[in-house]
Parts: C-alpha cells; structure tokens; sequence
C-alpha cells in the first residue's frame, strides 16, 4: 500500500513551468532516492511535498488522510540549506522543535537527547548553533526532521555539503531511518542513492523520465561495458572495432574508451584478438556491469 | 495551546538573548526622563552656556506639570515609534528570509499561533517599556514640577499604550507581508507618520482616529475632562489592532514560504 500518491504534480514559476506533471508513490518503509543533475526540479518537488510550495496543479494524497488536509505531522524535512536560531542551544533547538510537534516536554527532552546521541553531536549540545561546523549543522538537521517520529522524511542533498566521514555516518544513518519510515532523498551522487535506496525516481528538466528499482534498471539496460584504458589517445584504435555490428556504443574521453554491448563473449573475444594482432598499448582492460551512472548518462540523452 | 506558549517561550528567550529585555525599557526610561529634566533645568543649562547677553530681558513661562508630562509622550510618538519598527520588523520577516521559517513550519506549527505568540510577546515587551518610561516621566515630573493624579496618569497610559499597540500590529502586519526586513520597517514608518501628520491637519474631520488618540490624552490631562470622541477613537484603535493581526495572518498564510 503506497504512503503517499503524486498525480499530475505541476509547478509553475510566473511563466516558467519546472514540474511538467509527475506521476509516482512511495511505498511504505520504502528508500527512494530522487535523482537529478542541478535545476531538475528535486528541491521544488521535495518543497511540494513538504507543503512547503503549494503545486500550480495536480494532487499529493497520503494513506488514510483527506485529499489537501494538513500533512505536516506524517512527514520530517531537511531543507538543503538548513538554517536555526543561532542564538539557540542544539540541545534548546530540538527540544523546541520537538514541543512544536506536539511531544509532551518530558518526551521532547527525553527524545532530543537521544537524537544528539544518535547524530552524534551529543558533546556539543549546550552549545550555540552559530558556532557550529556546516557537517554540524547537517546532523542537527537530520535529528529536527525525525524527531516527532513521522511516516515520510524528506532529505535533500543530505550529503553533498560533507566530507567523506561525515557522508559515510549519514549514509548508514539512512539505513537505519528506513526501518522507521519512509525515505525520499534527492541527491546529484549516483552512488549513494544505489547504496541505500531500493527505488529511484529519474528527475529531468522537471519530468520523471525514469522509475524504479535498481534490480528493474540492471534488467532493463543489461548491456556490459568492457573499459580500455590506453597508453596514448583511445580513439586512433577504435575506428575498426567500431563497425563491429555486437557493440552498441563506444564512449571515449582521451586515453580512456568504453564499450557498451548486450553479447559480451563476442565482442570480448574481438577485442582481445585485436589488441593482440594490432599490438595495442593497453593500460586497464576491465569488464563491468551497468552502473547507475551508466544508467543516467543514458536515459538523459534520450 | 501549549504549542503556542512554546513559541512565546520562544520569543521571549530570543528578547532576552538578543538584549532586548534590557535596552528597550532603558531607552524608554531615558525618553520619559528627558523632558522634565531638560525643561527644569533649563535656565541653568542657559547659564553655563554663556547665558544671555547684558539687558536682554527673557521671560520663561514656568511650564505646568501636565505640559511637561506631555512633551515626554511626544518623544515617544516620534522616537519610540522608530524604535518599536526597528526593534520588530524582522520579527516574521527575518525569519522567513533566513530560512529558519521553513524549518519550523514543516513542522505541525498553527499560523495563527506563529503569528499572534509574536505579536503578545511584542507586545509585552512594549508596554512594560512604556509603563516604566512613563512612570519614570510621571515621577520626575511630579518631583521637579507637581505631581500629576496617579490615577489620570494610568488612565493617560492605557489609551496612550493603545496607539503603540496599533502601530505594533501594522509593524507586524507589514513584517508578515514583505521578505526584506528593511522594506517591511520603511513602509511602516512612512505610513504611521504620514497618517498622523494627516490626523493632526484635518483634526475636526477625523475625530474618530487612533492618531486623535494622543491629542485626546493631552486634552485630557490639561482640561481633566474626557473629550467628546474619545471612545468611538479607541473603539475603532482596538478593532484596527485585530484587524491588522488577522490580515497579518491571512497574509502569512497565503504566502509560501519557500522560494
């Protein structure tokens, strides 16, 4: 049973439409991942759902609730840029923003602490907001938007502002709020959506052109990819591989060239004889399978 | 309920972090001392100047109390005006162009709570600064000059308090309206002292404004009788007030927040 149903969602700013009419649910205890490279329309689809924006068309619907009530108690958000009251405590700013969601102030105190524990920016909890890091401020942030337990946390670009620790924490911080809830964070890292999230949704100049699971997405473009990386530019010894009728494209960037085929064993084969016979000066000769990467370069060229 | 004295908790921990329980009050003391002082001590401060030439013969009329007490409320109409709109033209302004706005009303937070918690906090502050200035002015009146009845001087307070009440709404009514701080305190200003350069200039044709509210206080304190269009002029100040909060919070609500 979906948790929450998106139907003709449009958005238009003066004469500017950024959402043209998305089309998706997200199933319960779910992690669906919004992808999209800057200005599709991630931050303006999360802001709609937040209620944030109010949509120019279209309806956003939640499991046992009525159509275009007040949603805000099922769902957390994490703006990009959180912004607080700097002249609060971390520890007064959750305990605030927990009373405003309705805990008891035992429940509000009780629960903040154990999420400056959980983030783990319990050491820093009597201390001024302003004075915190930006990697801080993220995980204060993450705590705000899941403290009033809700169905649906919204996060966007959760881990791009953080250093390498600090998105490593996050990303297991994730795991652990999927048994909860469910998840829908935008990110422009295709990596990490493919670590923790089982759906994603393709976001494109305001269009979903893509959905579904990643296991859908292997199936669906099931193609290999053999990476060659040669000593001098790749181009001048692929011309003959090229006309190859097995491969379906080949993508070169300097040394570098991939290949991008559905019959893997012949074109294996044509390779090696011909680095062979042709004495090519290969560096890295590698096969992969499809990556997410792989996946969105494709399906935004189409 | 409770949500909405969590937010008054709120603004009022932020008045007190940011100062402003301290500076107000004293800005309003110092505002309510000044013209008695100054007014006393005058032919002195004339003196240590240099005094007057040799011959020159100048009468001072020895102003009465009441006069005194007056001219104190009009630093009030022209400075604690500027600073009741310096002081909280960010109050819904500031937070909505921070960002910080977002964060909070994603979260279950009534607008009408968020907007009158500001406005009662405001509010206290404000009238507690202007009692105690006013009664600074009162005291000092009284010991210096001649004491005015306590009684015609809270009744000089609360219609007095009223006005500022107003000008706080529509200070607030134009902070929900405006993103930008300085905008929403601008308009403001010129619009309070525009309507009461027009309220003094057609008096006998707008008897029944809040800007005849402070000429009524006047007339009050010198002739000790209450002047004829008194009520219907705080009637139509108190339903103003409401008024102004209530377009402040439709306002609010119909804006979105992100953009």
């Amino acid at each position: 049973m979906p948790l929450v149903t998106v139907e003709n969602l449009e958005k238009s700013f003066k004469d500017l439409r950024v959402i043209k009419g998305l089309n998706f649910q997200l199933e319960n205890g779910k992690c669906v991942a919004l992808i999209g490279a800057n200005g599709a329309g991630k931050t303006t689809t999360l802001k709609m759902l937040s209620g944030l924006l109010r949509p120019t068309k279209g309806k956003i619907s939640f499991a046992g609730e009525k159509q275009g009530g007040d949603h805000r108690r099922l769902i957390g958000y994490l703006p990009q840029h959180p912004v607080f009251h700097d002249w609060m405590t971390a520890r007064e700013f959750l305990e605030y923003v927990g009373k405003l969601s309705g805990l008891p102030t035992k429940k509000a105190k009780e629960r903040s602490a154990e999420l400056l524990e959980l983030v783990g920016i319990a050491d820093a909890k009597n201390r001024r907001i302003g004075k915190f890091s930006g990697g801080m401020k993220q995980r204060l942030g993450i705590a705000q938007a899941i403290i009033h337990r809700p169905k649906l946390i919204m996060l966007d670009e959760p881990v791009s502002a953080l250093d390498p620790f600090g998105r490593r924490e996050v990303l297991e911080l994730l795991e652990k709020l999927k048994k909860e809830a469910t998840v829908l964070f935008s990110t422009h890292i295709l990596n990490d959506a493919e670590e923790v999230c089982e759906s994603i949704l393709f976001l494109h100049n305001g269009e979903i052109i893509e959905s579904g699971t990643m296991d859908e997405f292997r199936e669906k473009y099931h193609q290999s990819k053999i990476d060659l990386v040669f000593s001098q530019e790749a181009s001048s010894f692929l011309k003959t591989l090229s006309k190859h009728q097995q491969i379906d494209s080949i993508q070169m960037e300097g040394n570098k060239a991939s290949i991008y085929t559905e019959n893997l064993k012949a074109v294996k084969e044509v390779i090696l004889t011909l680095a062979a016979k042709e004495n090519w000066p290969l560096n890295k000769y590698e096969i992969g399978s499809i990556s997410l990467e792989d996946v969105f370069m494709k399906v935004v060229q189409k | 309920m409770k949500q909405w004295f969590t937010l008054l908790n709120k603004e009022f921990l932020e008045m007190a972090r940011n100062y402003k329980w301290i500076w107000m009050p004293i800005t309003f003391i110092l505002l309510g001392v000044m013209d008695p002082l100054t007014t006393y001590y005058l032919p002195e401060i004339l003196n240590s100047v240099g005094g007057l030439p040799e011959g020159a013969i100048f009468e001072m009329p020895e102003p009465s109390a009441q006069e005194v007490f007056i001219m104190s409320l009009g630093q009030y109409q022209m400075i604690g005006i500027l600073i009741i709109a310096l002081s909280m033209m960010a109050t819904v302004a500031g937070e909505r162009k921070s960002g910080v706005a977002q964060l909070i009303l994603v979260k279950p937070v009534s607008y009408f709570s968020y907007i009158t918690s500001k406005w009662a906090a405001a509010l206290i502050l404000i009238v507690v600064s202007l009692f105690l200035g006013m009664l600074a002015s009162w005291y000092y009146t009284g010991v210096l000059f001649e004491f005015i009845p306590f009684g015609t001087f809270m009744e000089s307070f609360g219609l007095y308090s009223l006005w500022l009440i107003l000008v706080l709404s529509f200070v607030i009514l134009c902070s929900a309206m405006f993103m930008q701080p300085v905008a929403a305190g601008m308009v403001a200003l010129v619009t309070v002292f525009i309507s009461t350069i027009i309220g003094g200039s057609f008096q006998h044709l707008l008897e029944w404004s809040p800007t005849q509210l402070l000429p009524y206080v006047s007339e009050r304190l010198i002739t000790e009788k209450w002047p004829e269009h008194v009520w219907p002029a705080t009637g139509i100040t108190l339903t103003m007030t409401v008024l102004f909060v209530l377009l402040a919070i439709y306002i609010f609500k119909r804006k979105e927040l992100a953009d």
